[in-house]
């Protein structure tokens, strides 16, 4: 257990996919873990030595702060309800489906005092940090084109993924991640093009879909994101290519890990909604003890609530370059707060 | 039978590669002509002195070229120049292979198209990936349903400026743009052959000179290209000249194909045999010769359709034509309309 993490008590709420991350990342951490869930908190519990709150007034009334894994749907709500109880919160990606929302829970936070952390993981990966960090060096001069991918297993076969009501779709989803990274890398978005295949129709996002989003950026950086939800089976991968005024990084997940097996018995498939891990210590407890840290009082973490809420918005204004075929204006874009 | 073929211009840097394959093949009798060589601004042979350096015989102006009676051409001169050339061969009766972009505008490229048409000629565009195996096995893939509906692709070719060679690829008039227009048409090659070549409805281009500053050129060094098809497929092409100079003189060629049922990436310049010497790094390409495949398509198919008869078409229409020409041209002109007024185009 880390010193500056002593005695803490965490409230996870949610038992879904995300959940088991984080709760290997709390117990390594050394921390109590209370979960809430309307489903499957007793499974996990069991399975990681946790102790369940019936309700979620009881597990506020009990913890230091708490980690929402819910559906993205629900993270307003159950975020407002942790402020309203005056807990500080880390709130899984994307930080709630509307930047008007976001908005309202960030404002929330202040009010009461609270810090709100959202939980961009991709900021903690090691080739993430790396290619940040060696842009803000110079390393590869000023940034001219950067691409980004993201790919995964179609989740949208079963779940809340497909309603794009509760998930967002592909983009709110899977590319949220990379369209934060854009900005982190290439810095404050000014328009943003976005087409996807096949369309969303009547609110239900195709299983397998792709979408595709340009980005242009203050300093005349272009940058792309693209996000699919593959075919059943498709591995998770990501990666990037960042070309500079003198130099270009370049990063794929599947490629550049530095081991690779071929097990011919009993090699399981990992879980495709989820990155895997590098080799190293997990990107996951990295950036949960980070934000721990952060929440106790220490240094700002890499992520703030209001990167969460850009990256939503940026999302947000995908969708409405998708209504409308042409390229958004960020300096005037207002997002409508309608999720459809 | 033995064939004449003509080498018009050895404006781009492929001409040396056409000329050494010709010069190898027995049963073909090559000439060649480059009169706008002497007044290029770049260093090294051109004209005359560069025939010989590639071992063919030369003329000194296009009259003498054409009044030769070439049973083919083969057009590598500056992409504004491809229509002029491309219409004297078609008014000699001469088959056609032309350097890539078919033209820097779109109403030349249609009346090449109609130049090659009325004349019975082959119009082909020297489109050389297409040739290689695993866009071969890719392709037969697609066409085997293997990848489920086909229905994202990305694109990119990311090579180096091709300035230190010739200096016209970074000319706006000549080149008709930067690496929009150099690089896009072959990824846009690439899916048009495994759609059976769809036609793109909506295009929208990002692009910027970031890259290649130290340069001065006035035109874009970078940027992306998003284009939707008719058949409901979604394309990105990143089209920048990204390679650093000091970086690898390979690669930068990738399709990425999503398909319903999987997807396929392909590298056709990845094969290769690497390690070091004295000067660094060692590629040494195992690809195949992609030249050779696509020189030897354009001339078996002339000697299949044998003399042009004028109003007639070819017994045999060479593939990637000047269908695909136009349609990739197309393509192009409207990432550089939408770059320059930030809006997508419908087409």
């Amino acid at each position: 257990m880390s010193e500056e993490l002593a005695g803490l008590t965490v409230g996870l709420i949610g038992a879904g996919n995300i959940a088991h991350v984080h709760v290997a990342a709390w117990k390594a951490l050394g921390a109590r873990v209370l979960v809430h869930s309307l489903e499957g908190a007793e499974d996990l519990s069991e399975q990681y030595g946790l102790e369940v709150a019936p309700s979620l007034d009881g597990l506020l009334a009990e913890v230091e702060f708490v980690d929402i894994v819910t559906p993205s749907a629900t993270h307003k709500e159950i975020t407002l309800a942790a402020i309203k109880a005056g807990k500080n919160v880390i709130c899984e990606k994307p930080l709630t489906l509307t930047a008007a929302d976001s908005h309202e829970v960030i404002d929330a936070a202040q009010a009461a005092g609270v810090r709100l952390y959202p939980a961009h993981v991709v900021r903690f990966f090691p080739a993430y940090k790396a290619a940040y960090d060696a842009i803000q060096a110079g390393r590869i001069g000023e940034v001219a084109v950067a691409r980004f991918y993201r790919q995964a297993s179609s989740p949208a076969g079963a779940g809340w993924y497909r309603d794009v009501a509760r998930s967002g779709g592909v983009i709110m989803d899977l590319m949220v991640h990379d369209l934060d990274q854009a900005r982190w890398l290439c810095g404050e978005v000014t328009s943003v093009y976005a087409v996807q295949n096949p369309p969303t129709v009547d609110g239900i996002s195709p299983v397998n879909v792709a979408a595709h989003v340009t980005l242009t950026h203050e300093s005349g950086a272009i940058s792309h994101c693209r996000a699919t939800w593959g075919a059943t089976g498709t591995t998770f991968q990501t990666g990037f290519q960042v070309a500079g005024s003198t130099g270009v990084l370049k990063f794929t997940s599947d490629s550049d890990t530095g081991y690779k097996e071929e097990l011919q018995n009993g090699a399981a498939d990992g879980d495709l909604l989820i990155p895997a891990s590098t080799l190293g210590e997990s990107p996951y407890l990295s950036q949960l003890r980070e934000l721990a840290v952060g929440l106790r009082g220490g240094p700002d973490p890499r992520v703030l609530a209001s990167d969460g809420a850009t990256a939503v918005y940026l999302a947000e204004a995908a969708r409405a370059s998708m209504e409308s075929g042409q390229p958004i204006d960020m300096k005037t874009f207002v997002s409508t707060g309608a999720v459809a | 039978m033995t064939l004449k073929v003509a080498l018009a211009s050895f404006a781009h840097v492929h001409a040396g590669s056409y000329a050494h394959l010709l010069a190898a093949m027995p049963d073909v009798e090559v000439l060649s002509a480059d009169p706008d060589g002497a007044s290029a601004p770049d260093d090294g042979p051109r004209g005359a002195a560069l025939a010989e350096a590639f071992g063919i015989p030369y003329v000194d102006t296009y009259d003498e070229l054409f009044d030769w009676g070439p049973d083919a051409v083969i057009v590598t001169s500056e992409n504004s120049g491809h229509r002029a050339l491309v219409e004297r061969a078609a008014a000699v009766g001469a088959h056609v292979l032309c350097e890539k972009p078919l033209a820097t505008e779109v109403a030349d490229g249609e009346a090449m198209l109609a130049a090659c048409e009325a004349a019975g000629t082959i119009l082909m565009i020297a489109y050389p990936v297409r040739f290689a195996p695993s866009y071969l096995q890719l392709r037969a893939n697609v066409e085997a349903g293997r990848l489920g509906d086909v229905f994202a692709v990305l694109g990119t070719n990311n090579g180096k400026i091709p300035y230190a060679a010739r200096q016209w690829f970074t000319d706006a008039k000549l080149a008709g743009g930067g690496a929009m227009v150099d690089h896009t048409v072959h990824c846009a090659d690439l899916i048009d052959g495994l759609t059976g070549g769809a036609s793109a409805t909506r295009v929208y281009a990002a692009s910027n000179r970031i890259l290649h500053q130290d340069k001065g050129v006035e035109v874009e060094t970078g940027g992306l290209v998003t284009i939707n098809y008719d058949n409901g497929l979604l394309a990105t092409i990143d089209f920048s000249w990204s390679v650093p100079d000091n970086g690898p003189t390979w690669g930068g060629v990738s399709l990425q194909v999503t398909g319903t049922n999987g997807s396929v990436e392909i590298e056709p310049f990845r094969p290769h045999v690497g390690g070091t010497d004295a000067s660094g790094e060692v590629y040494l390409a195992i690809g195949g010769n992609l030249d050779a495949s696509m020189v030897n398509t354009f001339l078996d198919a002339v000697r299949t359709a044998g003399p042009a008869k004028a109003g007639v078409a070819p017994a045999v229409v060479p593939q990637p034509d000047g269908a695909v020409g136009l349609r990739t041209l197309r393509i192009v002109d409207a990432a550089r309309r939408s770059a320059a007024s930030g809006q997508a185009i419908d087409l």
